[in-house]
């Protein structure tokens, strides 16, 4: 199993990357979606929830230490996120969990709790709504996030009508 | 026994291990400020920020920049000048030797560019590519030639993480240029605001907002934007008031670090709360 951990670990520099120096250009008044996530949601799809677990709590640290923010917060949100990610598993539906757009809904419902739970533990401004932190900070996210997980299926999707 | 617990472990294995990494993350969150987490982050922080810099200059390379970095430092200059100068109108002479106002315009300006930009929408952080390599510091200003951005909250040898506006973690103290009301500027989220200002006090659409005063994070009168709107609350005793920044903090990538070395004694204090 931990040779597993080499592939998206590689994938996570070029997207972490990405994620601090093109995605702040794509963002909709401060809404971006998160790169890093849909890594996380897919490979916890291939290889179950154990590994999801694991994978979103390295990959959450790796990503605290080279953001600049709270050290902790993602590597709690990730995890979370993972393990709600990881009861979409099936291994009799690897395929269809991965490319289809099935995994668009799965990476929208656990991004959103993703990025309501960094907004969460990371603000302490009690001028902030419980309302805007579920909207704002959860759903707008996940749905952006949710988009950028279209190329992965439309790709996947190709493959598999070749 | 052994057998038993070893079941019950393999059966639970998921739960014991998200509990267990929820715990070890949320402790490490709680020590966010030990120096053995400081260190950590600012080796990698720096390490990484390398390649950010070099991403983001190629994708800089696709971006046009129509001034040079000469004349945004004029501009800046500038800028801080004009708004002195806008003060010096409204108040008399006599009072500004009385309060010993600070001339901002003093203090050295350095150049710097965003390597990366962490976007949330509450936690709004740059990595800007300079640090105490060029003498910067925890708790300096960070300004572009519109306005205020926010202040420097880490420092690595070339590199330093500034926390903008836009982070519901950062709190200012500051005035309404008119009419010399004090407030302390907030980020809800959504909005830049300025709570519980009494409705007795004289407030209106398009005032300019600037830094205090009494604040000895930031030197007083650095542009920070105008009053958008203004909302009562229940009662109608008290106002919040909504600020649009002058700086787009949002499409930013080169800016400037103002070189003030607060009172060593305040600036603890101050920074002390900003943990």
């Amino acid at each position: 199993m931990s040779n597993h951990f080499i592939k998206p670990i590689l994938y996570f520099i070029p997207l972490a990357i990405l994620q601090f120096t093109v995605i702040p250009l794509i963002s909709i008044s401060n809404i971006v979606p998160n790169l890093v996530f849909v890594l996380i949601a897919f490979y916890t799809l291939r290889y179950g929830q154990f590994f999801g677990t694991i994978l979103g709590f390295i990959l959450g640290f790796l990503f605290d230490l080279i953001s600049g923010g709270l050290l902790g917060a993602f590597m709690f949100s990730f995890t979370l996120s993972a393990f709600l990610v990881g009861y979409f598993y099936n291994e009799n539906k690897i395929e269809f969990n991965t490319t289809s757009f099935f995994f668009l809904l799965i990476v929208f419902i656990c991004g959103s709790v993703n990025s309501f739970v960094y907004s969460a533990i990371s603000n302490t401004n009690t001028n902030v709504g419980f309302f805007s932190l579920i909207l704002e900070e959860g759903l707008l996210p996940g749905i952006y996030t949710a988009l950028l997980g279209l190329p992965i299926v439309i790709i996947y999707f190709k493959k598999g009508m070749q | 026994m052994l057998k038993f617990i070893r079941r019950i472990i393999y059966s639970y294995k998921e739960y014991i291990l998200l509990t267990l990494l929820s715990v070890i993350s949320l402790t490490i969150l709680s020590s966010n400020e030990k120096p053995q987490a400081k260190h950590l982050k600012t080796f990698a922080l720096g390490n990484f920020a390398l390649l950010n810099e070099a991403a983001s200059s190629i994708v800089s390379f696709f971006r046009t920049d129509a001034f040079s970095e000469e004349l945004r430092i004029e501009n800046a200059k500038l800028m801080l000048e004009v708004n002195r100068l806008r003060k010096y109108r409204m108040e008399n002479d006599e009072l500004r030797s009385m309060i010993a106002f600070k001339d901002t315009c003093k203090y050295p300006l350095i150049p710097a560019k965003v390597v990366s930009k962490l976007v949330t929408k509450i936690q709004g952080n740059f990595i800007i590519n300079k640090g105490f390599g060029e003498e910067i510091k925890k708790g300096m200003p960070v300004l572009n030639e519109k306005g205020l951005i926010g202040m420097i909250i880490d420092v690595t040898e070339n590199y330093s993480v500034v926390r903008t506006l836009y982070n519901s973690n950062l709190n200012i103290a500051v005035t309404l240029q008119r009419t010399n009301t004090d407030g302390i500027l907030s980020y809800d989220g959504n909005n830049l605001v300025i709570k519980d200002i009494p409705t007795t006090h004289d407030v209106q659409i398009g005032d300019r907002v600037e830094t205090s005063d009494f604040s000895s994070l930031f030197p007083p009168s650095i542009p920070v934007g105008v009053v958008l709107k203004k909302e009562s609350n229940v009662l109608g005793l008290l106002h919040s008031i909504s600020i649009q920044p002058f700086a787009d903090i949002g499409s930013i990538s080169n800016l400037f670090i103002l070189k003030v070395v607060p009172s060593k004694q305040i600036d603890q204090l101050e920074m002390n709360l900003l943990k």
